[in-house]
């Protein structure tokens, strides 16, 4: 077997129109996963009555289970409970009408959520008290103290890990595939398809994922040098 | 001014404060001192909620908070009267000198930003910091910090100011420069309570020292009849391991 130096070029310039689908699906799984890490973040230091035990239920199940596990229990489980609900409010939209991606979407959020609630516990609980006792003693509200003060520095703090969450959601992406969204490693395989020379494709895939996780570096050490700036302490 | 009447706290089982009165009246500067674990901190903390007392009554100005039932606006209001200068200085890691002083004026007392800068500035060229007012606290000297803290604190013109331990944790060569900032500030006749284990600074600025031990207040009285003629045995015993007894001078 001869590799064909040539087709590693052209599947490379082919794989680039799906960069857009897995970037989307990255940032789109991210965003939405720290917001719903956040508030299970925050539940579970104040221990929330109830609804704590709940951020601990799901944070322990979606952690304990495969990231296509959930994929596949919201592909398939989804349409039910859309159906169903749709029959008993009586509305014309029906579960075929989603597009394939917002299972990805819905999915990886919901795996991201997970991951990221530690990341956010983290960074919260390495804010020492001191930080929140000052914003107290001035008069602020829990809000204002968490907004103004602990958010911050806690975000500091999580950002080498939050940079690790991307990209475990950058490659975790491919993933997407099982349900026929086209992102780089569909595309890798279509590609192939023709010719038969998957290796040849999937070493392009395979720089792409490099290309792109190495922009990921260079961004999260960007962000941390500047918001990490007034922090000239740590052990490195 | 500032009134405790019967506070009590405790920490699970141990009671920590013994049921403690003590009155502050305006303008003084009352100097707590006692041994390590006698509760002095605590009471500091009881006196704007940072510790929740178990029982009593805290009085601020014209607010008075009870332990069982404060609602926390009457918490938020009643902080808002005191400002709070930390053994660990406490200072917003990620802010600036300047941030630091400006954030409560901003965000609680919510003055323009450029009124805020400019108290700011002003109290931070009291403390003998107006040239470091972009500097991160990481990048000062404990007794820098602690200027700052002090500036903080200053900035929102309390009805008093709390002091805990304000030198504990600074170098001693670092001591002399933050006691100065002190000393000047109690001059203007701002309401303070200190917590302090330096003696002789407190016999220098207080105008009341309370001697503190297992939880309850021994015995208070002005710093010259406290040092040199102590009633009570415990307090007699706890300063004789400061100096020998007769040699404070008065």
């Amino acid at each position: 077997m001869k590799l064909d130096g040539a087709f590693i070029v052209e599947a490379f310039v082919r794989l680039l129109g799906a960069i857009p689908t897995t970037l989307l699906i990255t940032f789109v799984s991210v965003a939405c996963g720290f917001v719903i890490g956040t508030a299970a973040a925050l539940l579970r230091i104040y221990r929330v009555p109830v609804l704590h035990r709940l951020a601990s239920a799901y944070v322990t199940f979606i952690r304990g289970t495969p990231m296509l596990t959930h994929l596949f229990l919201i592909y398939f489980g989804l349409p039910y409970v859309v159906d169903g609900l749709a029959e008993l409010l009586g509305l014309g939209f029906r579960s075929a009408s989603i597009p394939m991606i917002g299972f990805a979407y819905l999915s990886f959020s919901i795996t991201a959520g997970a991951y990221l609630s530690e990341v956010v516990r983290s960074g919260m609980l390495a804010v020492s008290r001191g930080q929140l006792e000052a914003a107290y003693s001035l008069g602020m509200t829990t809000p204002q103290a968490l907004r103004r003060i602990v958010f911050p520095q806690a975000l500091a703090a999580s950002l080498p890990n939050l940079s690790n969450s991307v990209i475990g959601m950058l490659h975790g992406s491919t993933l997407a595939f099982t349900v026929s969204v086209v992102d780089i490693n569909a595309k890798a395989q279509i590609v192939a398809s023709t010719n038969w020379k998957f290796f040849e494709s999937y070493l392009a895939a395979a720089l792409i994922y490099w290309g792109l996780t190495i922009a990921i570096e260079r961004m999260c050490g960007r962000i941390e040098r500047r918001i990490g700036a007034y922090n000239r302490g740590g052990v490195a | 001014m500032i009134e405790l009447k019967e506070v009590r706290k405790s920490f699970g089982k141990q009671e920590v404060l013994k049921g403690i009165s003590l009155k502050v009246e305006k303008g003084e500067v009352v100097a707590v001192v006692g041994p390590s674990g006698s509760g002095k901190t605590t009471l500091l903390r009881c006196i704007n909620f940072l510790e929740k007392p178990t029982s009593g009554e805290v009085i601020v100005g014209d607010l008075a908070v009870a332990a069982g039932r404060a609602h926390r606006k009457e918490v938020l209001a009643l902080r808002r009267k005191t400002s709070m200068v930390f053994q660990q200085y406490n200072l917003f890691r990620h802010k600036t000198a300047l941030e630091n002083v400006m954030e409560g004026l901003t965000v609680v007392r919510k003055l323009p930003k450029a009124e805020a800068r400019e108290r700011s500035v002003r109290l931070l060229e009291k403390v003998g910091l107006g040239a470091k007012l972009d500097a991160y606290p990481s990048r000062l000297s404990g007794g820098q910090q602690q200027r700052i803290g002090i500036a903080r604190a200053l900035a929102m013109e309390p009805e008093a100011i709390l002091l805990d331990e304000p030198t504990s944790a600074l170098d001693p060569e670092l001591v002399g420069e933050v006691l100065a900032v002190i000393r000047n500030i109690a001059k203007e006749g701002i309401t303070m309570i200190i917590v302090t284990h330096e003696m002789s600074f407190a016999q220098e600025v207080a105008s009341r020292v309370v001697f503190m031990d297992q939880g309850t207040i021994v015995e208070e009285g002005p710093p010259g009849e406290l040092f040199a003629r102590p009633k009570e045995e415990r307090t007699r015993l706890f300063l004789s391991r400061f100096a020998p007894e007769g040699s404070y001078s008065i």
